[in-house]
């Protein structure tokens, strides 16, 4: 019975702190009314001993007597209303609306407030301290404090309760399980790029290999659906094989044909930026997000982007269908996703909204009327636009004129590819090989087309 | 007056009893949100604006013109009968008629589109006007509709409020200079009113149980304060902000109120447990000055203006939606909370806004529905304007900006007035598209009332206001204005049985006296 009197000499009394009746109730899991009522006793039992030793404040709450805050804006309001409006008449029934004042007080004032009380329907103690508060805003860090120590966050004994309260349900093993899946699923991503580099980089291939192998294994057990992971870790060699033959292709013809055909090379480029982007899971991860609908218009062609082979598309669906299964359970996962896609490495900094990572990769120089490749390798130029410009003239209307003009691009400000470049994907795979085109395409294609694998590249050794 | 000796040993001032307090059920909120006001998920912003108006006025002319041919049918002025004419176009000069249209103010200090466009002046922030209209009267009535328009002029103006978008009929005659001397003036009034219960059952056992229950606990003195009937609290401005901490103190009181911690037993029982719901209209996260105008030149394409392009994510400040998610999730397991969003919140800047996404409450979301639930949240995101039943009552409430842009046009101070002709000219936004940004609607006109509410509340208002307003069909709407709370510490209760209002302010003691 005397714990809470323990307690609070304990923590008012030696440790000076301010006790709420929250975090009385929560400490000692009593419920509030009774913690009111042991900060009462305490704080009388005390002051009883030793006046002005411990100081308390009040909760009050009533009516206060009309006339200073209940009315005054209440008719001013309502007196303008007739005078401006002739609408039809309206007589507004009610002029005095009752006003409750909840008022929080310390005991030094509490006989002023109570005097301006006309009724006091409830009144407790809500704090008991070591001083006389003076500054009553500090008694809200008491609150965070109380919160803190609530059971398990979330439950709160001492509420009125709600028997219809209604919580989402979580299908499955949980939220926890289906994000370490989603990671583990995503983990090979990485590791799809290390293997295309092998047969390119011979002489550090088996020193990748074995970091992308356990990386994946690393991964597997870690996978809630096991068969959902498996799928991952067999289809990324799968999918790697279109790409890493076209790059043992080209890699064979040697640096000879550099200045060919640059359409070719930058379509191969695209090829190889969205190939590794879809073992990896993105189009699944993408689909969730049109459940916001918003702005993911750009993301459609993704996944259209497939693979030649179809075996191992057939494959990827499935996954992927599964994958957006789990991910429709929650979109906790989908944040979390998210953050894992646009670093697949890197440390994850407060960057919680970058949403396309592929798509500044996936940049792609245009037709341009003139272009010009400066030395830190960043494309320039010029090129003859047409703008429309509005003016408006004398007579207050507006003239659209269009006018012939030179603008400048750099690489940052170019288009998303456009959406049609299905075809192209595909056609280039062969046309690459069968040109057997340019080592150029993949060594520029390299560093500059996918910046997030390189970078991931290094962060591996 | 309340002295000392009045309270002491009363109620909790006496030492801790053995028995242990019960444990009290709050009252079931009998609540059924309507989606008018939800846009599709695939929205186009291609569209023109001139359908809103279009839609607006086939939607509202005919009612005009019903109260307007009751009132002006036969009418004779100076020995010549006032006629109908269709269209503004069909004015002629010297004739006396009535015509029906959509009200166009031209005023001094409108942004204007145009001139916008024509300096090459692109923001994306609206402008923050305190008004629009000019005190040198310069500002220009017309009347229009699909074929004309023509300019109104009259001392009747003077007696009604009038803004943009809303749809009036008027009588008089077109005088030499091709203005038209406006004799007297019509408005739709209330649209038809809804029975109550017309879209929800009445919990009928729900309430003889509770009735019961009433009766059974410890009546002995009953309180004069307590008020049987279920209430729902309406609160707006709650503005969690990350910097200022004036008001923590009240919003954790106000915490505890909600969840019935605070108080004695008996408030505890005979008000708190009534509560039957929170709805929380706009302005639930404070705005941080700053960073605002930072993110809205980043967003609008200035590169030169900022060295990092886009949205630098160093300017963000999570810890205002984290205080608003742990608010909810500690307030969610005891009350059901309906939450609009407002001018400040994380949602669509133009009206109607859509709900805030859940991914903002890593908390409270789990009280969400789960995406494409048929059925309503717990917590019940929903869109500003929102409309629905609640209690059997017909509510429509918005978050404010609506009420504020309509204020900018009429110089006067009288909100509830304005709320009151919002009703009457059936238009809950009459201003949108025009001043108040607004999503081009093209194949319907949301912000026209169909239904008469019985209960319309503006949140996000400088002080608190109520009234009752009467329809000519007995149409009765409950108006509140709900005050800030981050300004006033005010909330409002709305009794459930009877539309009552009372309401409740939180003060802390050096504040208010002293």
């Amino acid at each position: 019975m005397d714990v809470y009197k323990k307690f609070l000499a304990e923590n008012i009394l030696t440790e000076e702190k301010v006790i709420t009746y929250r975090l009385l109730s929560r400490a000692l899991h009593v419920h509030p009314n009774t913690a009111k009522q042991m900060l009462y006793d305490f704080h009388k039992s005390q002051n009883d001993k030793r006046p002005g030793a411990v100081h308390a404040t009040y909760l009050v709450y009533g009516i206060k007597a009309s006339g200073d805050l209940s009315s005054a804006p209440q008719n001013g309001a309502d007196g303008d209303v007739e005078m401006t409006s002739s609408m039809p008449e309206v007589d507004s029934l009610d002029n005095t609306v009752p006003t409750f004042i909840l008022t929080l007080i310390q005991e030094q004032h509490l006989k002023d407030a109570l005097s301006e009380y006309e009724e006091v329907s409830s009144i407790h103690v809500y704090s008991v301290g070591p001083h006389p508060a003076k500054d009553l805003s500090l008694l809200a860090d008491v609150a965070n404090e109380a919160l803190r120590l609530g059971p398990d966050g979330s439950k709160n004994p001492a509420a009125i309760g709600n028997s219809r309260v209604r919580r989402r349900e979580r299908p499955g093993a949980g939220a926890k399980n289906v994000a370490v899946a989603v990671t583990a699923a995503r983990g090979p991503a990485p590791a799809t790029k290390v293997v295309q580099e092998e047969p390119k980089a011979a002489a550090a291939a088996s020193l990748f290999k074995t970091t992308t192998t356990s990386k994946v294994k690393e991964e597997e057990p870690a996978a809630k659906p096991p068969p959902g992971s498996s799928k991952v870790a067999s289809s990324a060699p799968e999918k790697k094989a279109p790409p890493a033959l076209k790059r043992g292709g080209s890699g064979s013809s040697g640096g000879i044909m550099q200045a060919f055909s640059k359409a070719a090379a930058t379509k191969a480029k695209k090829a190889e930026i969205w190939q590794p982007a879809i073992p990896s899971g993105d189009d699944s991860s993408i689909q969730p997000m049109s459940d916001d609908g918003e702005d993911d218009s750009e993301m459609i062609p993704q996944p259209k982007a497939a693979g030649p082979s179809s075996t191992t598309r057939k494959n990827r669906e499935a996954r992927a269908e599964e994958l957006r299964r789990m991910m429709e359970e929650d979109d906790e996962e989908e944040d979390e996703e998210e953050k894992e896609e646009s670093r697949p490495d890197s440390p994850v900094d407060e960057e919680p909204m970058e949403v396309e990572p592929a798509e500044e990769p996936a940049a792609v120089p245009e037709k341009a009327e003139k272009v010009e490749v400066t030395g830190d390798g960043r494309r320039r130029g010029k090129r003859k636009v047409v703008r429309k410009k509005q003016i408006m003239d004398d007579q207050g209307y507006l003239v659209t004129i269009q006018e012939d003009a030179w603008e400048s691009f750099s690489e940052d400000d170019k288009p998303a590819p456009p959406p049609s470049f299905k075809q192209k994907t595909t056609g280039s795979a062969s046309s690459t090989q069968s040109t057997a085109a340019s080592s150029k395409s993949k060594k520029a294609a390299g560093p500059k087309g996918s910046q997030g694998s390189i970078r991931s590249f290094f962060s591996k050794n | 007056m309340v002295t000392l000796d009045d309270i002491a040993n009363a109620g909790l001032l006496q030492k801790p009893s053995d028995n242990a307090p019960e444990a009290l059920e709050r009252s079931q909120s009998n609540y059924k949100p309507l989606h008018s006001f939800a846009l599709p998920k695939d929205r186009q912003y291609q569209q023109q604006f001139a359908d809103i108006y279009f839609l607006r006025l086939t939607k509202i002319k005919p009612a005009v013109e019903k109260v307007a041919s009751i009132a002006w049918e036969g009418t004779v002025i100076g020995g010549e009968r006032a006629k109908k004419v269709e269209r503004v176009l069909d004015v002629r000069q010297g004739e006396l008629c009535w015509v029906t249209g959509t009200v166009y103010i031209d005023m001094a200090l409108k942004p204007n589109i145009l001139e916008d466009v024509s300096k090459d002046r692109w923001i994306s922030a609206p402008p923050s006007i305190d008004h629009y209209f000019s005190e040198e009267g310069h500002d220009a009535v017309m009347l229009e509709d699909d074929s004309g328009r023509i300019r109104l002029i009259g001392d009747t103006l003077k007696d009604f409020f009038m803004v943009t978008g809303c749809i009036v009929a008027v009588m008089g005659t077109e005088n030499a200079n091709g203005e038209f001397q406006v004799l007297d003036l019509k408005f739709a009034d209330l649209p038809p009113q809804p029975e109550r219960w017309e879209l929800s059952k009445p919990p009928k056992p729900v309430k003889s149980k509770a009735k019961v229950k009433d009766g059974d606990v410890e009546m002995t003195d009953s309180p004069a304060t307590a008020q049987g009937g279920k209430k729902m609290a309406i609160v707006s401005g709650l503005e969690f902000s990350g910097t200022d901490t004036s008001y923590t103190v009240e919003l954790n009181l106000l915490l505890e109120y909600l969840l019935g911690e605070a108080l004695d037993p008996m408030a505890q029982q005979n008000e708190l447990a009534h509560i039957s719901r929170l709805i929380i209209a706009g302005n639930s996260i404070a705005a941080e000055q700053k960073t605002h105008v930072e993110m809205d030149t980043g967003k609008g394409g200035k590169p030169g203006v900022h060295k990092k392009y886009g949205y630098d994510s160093s300017s963000y400040n999570p810890i205002p939606s984290q205080l608003l998610d742990e608010f909810l999730s500690e307030l969610l397991p005891s009350m059901p909370v309906t939450l609009l969003p407002g001018a400040l919140d994380p949602a669509n800047a133009s009206y109607p806004q859509q709900p805030i996404h859940a991914a903002m409450f890593p908390k409270s979301r789990a009280y969400t529905p789960l995406p494409g639930a048929a059925e309503h949240g717990w917590l019940d995101a929903v869109t500003n304007p929102w409309e629905g039943e609640v209690d059997g009552w017909r509510v429509l409430g918005t978050g404010g900006q609506n009420l504020d842009d309509v204020f900018k046009y009429v110089n006067s101070d009288d909100r509830l007035g304005m709320m009151e002709a919002m009703c009457r000219w059936r238009c809950s936004a009459p201003t949108a598209p025009d001043t108040l940004w607004a999503y081009p609607f093209q194949e319907d006109e949301p912000f026209v009332m169909k239904e008469c509410p019985h209960m319309y509340f503006v949140g996000c208002q400088p002080e608190f206001g109520t009234k009752i307003i009467q329809g000519p069909d007995g149409q009765m709407v409950r108006l509140i204005a709900v005050p800030s709370f981050a300004d006033t510490r005010e909330i409002v209760l709305v009794d459930s049985e009877t539309l009552d209002v009372s309401r409740v302010k939180i003060t802390t003691g050096t504040g208010t006296s002293e």
